[in-house]
């Protein structure tokens, strides 16, 4: 599965233009401790946050996640889009919960 | 393959730039074909010690040397040190600052990770500062097939 089939779910939204929309996904890790990612996430995984800091594009790319998604609707910083762009990682933007769109994507199979 | 040798400088509370020797190093192993598991483990431990200078540190610095069969990265920083190491390296343990904890980090997982991840790890520490050294052995199974 690729990052452009999760968003058919009417739940996702796209927040940056240049992300690879290509990337693998598979499996999900939903988290707000940067370390704990680093440490469990595997590579192709989506990354579910409300951590709404840079630090998060880092770690998803250090590690090769296949995409972040925000949960909770929250507003994500301009910074964070730029630096999602340069590092053509897909951003996501949902208004459900962290628990509710972990539910969806695993109904979608991923 | 060229032994390849950096030097790079810390700053104290630089979280935007924190990951930039995590990520410069991850483009170096790539480079030379090392496999995308063992590129991971080394890009594990540097980051975690580059934030753990960054958000514990007043500063420090990094040398990373890779040759044909080990990776081996020095921190080096300036105080305050770590009053107990044995407390350092237990998972979930953290002396994080909230600064730290609002920006995602401050787990208690910074030392228990490169430890998992590396073949060897040594911590010295002491008010003056703290010198953490990490080597990852290369073998045939670390490049990519």
């Amino acid at each position: 599965m690729q990052v452009k089939d999760i968003l058919q779910s009417k739940h996702l939204t796209l927040l940056n233009q240049q992300g690879n929309l290509n990337n693998t996904v598979k499996g999900i890790f939903a988290c707000d401790l940067l370390s704990h990612v680093m440490g469990f996430a595997y590579e192709d995984n989506i990354f579910i946050t409300v951590l709404n800091n840079i630090n998060v594009l880092g770690v998803a790319s250090l590690i090769d996640l296949g995409c972040v998604v925000f949960s909770h609707n929250i507003e994500v910083n301009k910074e964070i889009i730029t630096k999602a762009n340069e590092l053509k990682m897909p951003l996501l933007s949902t208004k459900l919960t962290t628990a509710e769109i972990t539910i969806e994507l695993s109904k979608m199979g991923v | 393959m060229d032994t390849y040798s950096k030097k790079y400088n810390i700053e104290r509370n630089d979280i935007n730039n924190a990951g930039t020797v995590a990520s410069l190093t991850k483009r170096a192993l790539k480079k030379r074909g090392l496999s995308r598991e063992f590129v991971k483990q080394v890009t594990i431990g540097v980051y975690e010690a580059e934030i753990n200078v960054v958000i514990h540190s007043y500063g420090g610095t990094v040398i990373v040397n890779i040759s044909d069969d080990q990776v081996d990265i020095t921190f080096t920083d300036v105080g305050p040190g770590i009053p107990c190491i044995e407390k350092a390296l237990t998972k979930g343990y953290s002396t994080a600052s909230s600064y730290a904890i609002e920006n995602g980090f401050g787990a208690g997982m910074g030392l228990p990770n490169i430890k998992a991840v590396s073949d060897e790890m040594n911590l010295e520490s002491s008010e003056k500062g703290t010198i953490l050294y990490m080597k990852f052995d290369i073998t045939e199974k670390c490049y990519a097939s």
